[in-house]
């Protein structure tokens, strides 16, 4: 025993020793900084996974409660009871007007799922195994779950659509488990970049430029300065992550969290970093910050980043075919899609100015039980609660997401037509809207009258990210000007927005006889100096 | 046998703990260095910038095996040398945050997102 431990010392002095007297001024022994444990080492990591689910096996057997905790989360069940409206929403039951719905679409849609397998109504939501845990964990951004597997990985080179001749390469798992770290920018971004089907589509102040973005796009994840992951503000604590866009917090009037201060509330708000009194020079702006949101100034923009975000969606123009019956992509001078035949028309925009509205964090969903009616105005997809008076509401930037979607205009409902899928009602393959709504209906177990028509919705989505370096905030000007940014936003006086009638003509009153005044004076000055 | 046994445990022994000094590569702290250093200046010189993608792994491997930048004018490492950094790193913030990096562990993650964003690597990447 002691031979073999003298050779072992042997050997490692043998390895390390020369490498030492080769350099000059030793470097220090990297230390990963990031992890306490090289998961290389693990046994229980080092082997083939042919699927997601082995590897989840084999996180489990040392995290124990991880998967117990994941099930508790959003994230996990896509549900959600928001206590205000008492609305069950989540994204299993929510609809919108980008790609409408997951119901009957689940393949494609939980991709984006932080589980393994759910391909239709039947998952089974206690099953440890189906949690992810790569979602989240991946360091080396190799981990990829293509839409149309159910959120699993491919881990074999495969052709899909089958019979397409296209190619999706496998992927090693073992090679990423072994190296599981914190999560990241990228890996929220995974989904969180990719909403509505593409980066940056649905956010506007989410896209891939915050993977490694420089300081003007945020000024907090500046890759080269504060470097902050979406986890330095969005706590998270037994896996489940703050922050909601079901009951955003509009209004924080409790200032700075304080770690051990009880009923801190939402950790993710700008207050809770920098108070609500964070201009030291200029006090003035303090007094604004009592009606208007952070990001009001100091957003003046999203989609800064060079990637376009999604301004309209039009379903209405989709199913054109060309003259050989195929489906037509047409592209702008940027190389953007803005037709597609399974889709319809759209429209994008970088660089967007947000609209403004008062906002007191209360959502209302038009959901598929609830009744719409097709009038001049738009129906709201999510109604935004706020007004000047309530006491509760900000004036928040939004983007406002304007599309035209099918609804039933017997039953006076939206739809949740069946659109991903190779199959003979998808109606991205088919592009047959009278079999894609009979069965998406049918999964999402709501009655159909059999007749279908277009109805103008719109969205709306608060801006929060992509916050600008304060020389880049709002002028003065943008707001206070005849047609400034607020042009619309009632309930407060603007200085040179707005105007009294009373206090202008009163105003030009004193100045007018001011001036007659002096004229007057020195006219009299004049004429009584000549007598003498 | 028994002392065969034993060398050859020490071997092993001795290879894991060599291996275990080598530097990780990170491909993250690659990736901002390659586009706020290399692709700042490239962006404003003749050539213009260079997306990881334009190459093959084997391509970037070999470019950065033959150590010639601007076609053997100078080094492609000095460009990631501490010196370097300390040269530019009052206009350049990823060269003032990096500045204590070791040489070669900053290079092999230039080398690691490189690779990652050839054209057939597992990530194509842009420069930004």
């Amino acid at each position: 025993m002691k031979v073999a431990l003298a050779l072992c010392c042997a050997g490692w002095l043998a390895a390390s020793g020369p490498v030492r007297a080769e350099e000059a001024k030793p470097e220090a022994k990297p230390v990963k900084l990031t992890t306490t444990a090289d998961h290389g080492k693990f046994k229980q990591l080092q082997k083939t996974f042919d699927s997601g689910p082995e590897v989840t096996k084999a996180c489990l057997e040392c995290h124990t409660e991880a998967a117990g905790q994941i099930h508790r989360t959003k994230h996990w069940k896509w549900e959600f009871l928001n206590p205000e409206t008492k609305q069950t929403l989540g994204k299993k039951t929510v609809i919108n007007n980008f790609c409408i719905s997951i119901a009957s679409n689940y393949a494609s849609c939980t991709s984006c799922h932080v589980g393994y397998g759910w391909k239709d109504a039947n998952f089974d939501f206690a099953k440890q195994e189906n949690v992810d845990c790569l979602a989240c964990h991946d360091t080396t951004g190799n981990y990829k779950k293509p839409p149309g597997f159910a959120g699993n990985p491919v881990t074999k080179d495969t052709e899909f659509p089958p019979g397409s001749g296209k190619i999706i390469k496998g992927i090693d798992l073992a090679k990423i488990a072994q190296k599981v770290g914190k999560s990241s920018r990228d890996t929220c971004g995974a989904c969180h970049f990719n909403g509505g089907g593409g980066d940056g589509v649905k956010h506007g102040d989410m896209d891939s430029s915050l993977a490694a973005p420089t300081k003007d796009i945020d000024v907090h994840m500046d890759a080269e300065g504060l470097d902050f992951t979406c986890g330095t503000c969005h706590k998270t604590s037994s896996h489940d992550v703050a922050g909601s866009r079901y009951t955003p917090t509009a209004k924080d009037d409790k200032g700075v969290q304080v770690r051990g201060k009880a009923g801190s509330g939402n950790p993710a708000t700008c207050v809770a970093c920098h108070d609500n009194a964070p201009h030291k020079k200029e006090p003035r702006l303090n007094h604004h910050a009592t009606k208007i949101a952070c990001q009001t100034c100091h957003i003046p923009t999203y989609a800064r980043g060079g990637i376009a975000t999604k301004m309209t969606w039009d379903w209405s123009t989709a199913g054109k075919r060309d003259a050989d019956g195929k489906h037509i992509v047409k592209k702008d001078a940027k190389g953007r899609i803005t037709y597609e035949s399974r889709k319809g028309d759209f429209t994008l925009a970088e660089n967007v100015k947000p609209e403004y509205a008062w906002f007191n964090g209360n959502v209302q969903y038009t959901l598929l039980t609830d009744k719409i009616e097709k009038t001049e105005q738009r129906t709201q997809i999510n109604k935004m609660g706020g007004s000047p008076s309530d006491g509760k509401s900000m004036i928040w930037p939004m983007k406002v997401f304007r599309g035209s979607q099918p609804y039933d205009p017997v039953n006076k409902s939206l739809i949740t037509p069946h659109t991903a899928g190779n199959d003979d009602t998808g109606f991205w393959k088919n592009l047959d809207w009278d079999k894609a709504i009979p069965v998406g209906m049918q999964d999402s177990g709501a009655p159909y009258s059999g007749k279908f028509d277009f109805i103008k919705t719109e969205m709306s989505w608060p801006i929060t990210h992509m916050v600008a370096p304060k020389d880049k905030a709002l002028g003065c000007v943008e707001c206070h000007a005849r047609d400034g940014r607020l042009t619309g936003i009632q309930g407060v006086y603007l200085p040179a927005r707005d105007n009294n009638r009373l206090v202008d003509t009163a105003g030009w009153a004193i100045v007018f006889l001011t001036l007659l005044g002096v004229i007057g004076h020195g006219t009299l000055r004049i004429v009584t100096a000549r007598k003498h | 046998m028994k002392l065969i046994k034993t060398l050859a445990a020490g071997a092993i022994l001795s290879v894991v703990a060599a291996s275990a000094s080598a530097y990780d590569a990170d491909w993250k702290r690659g990736r901002v260095y390659y586009r706020s250093v290399c692709t700042s200046c490239h962006a404003v010189q003749p050539i213009g910038t260079i997306n990881p993608s334009s190459k093959t792994k084997a391509e970037w491997a070999a470019y950065l095996k033959a150590d010639k930048h601007a076609k053997g004018k100078d080094t492609v490492k000095q460009y990631v040398s501490k010196a370097y950094r300390a040269s530019i790193k009052s206009g350049n913030k990823a060269a003032e945050k990096f500045a204590d990096t070791p040489d070669q562990e900053l290079l092999d993650d230039v080398a690691a997102f490189l690779t990652k964003g050839a054209k057939d690597g597992d990530s194509p990447a842009s420069c930004n």
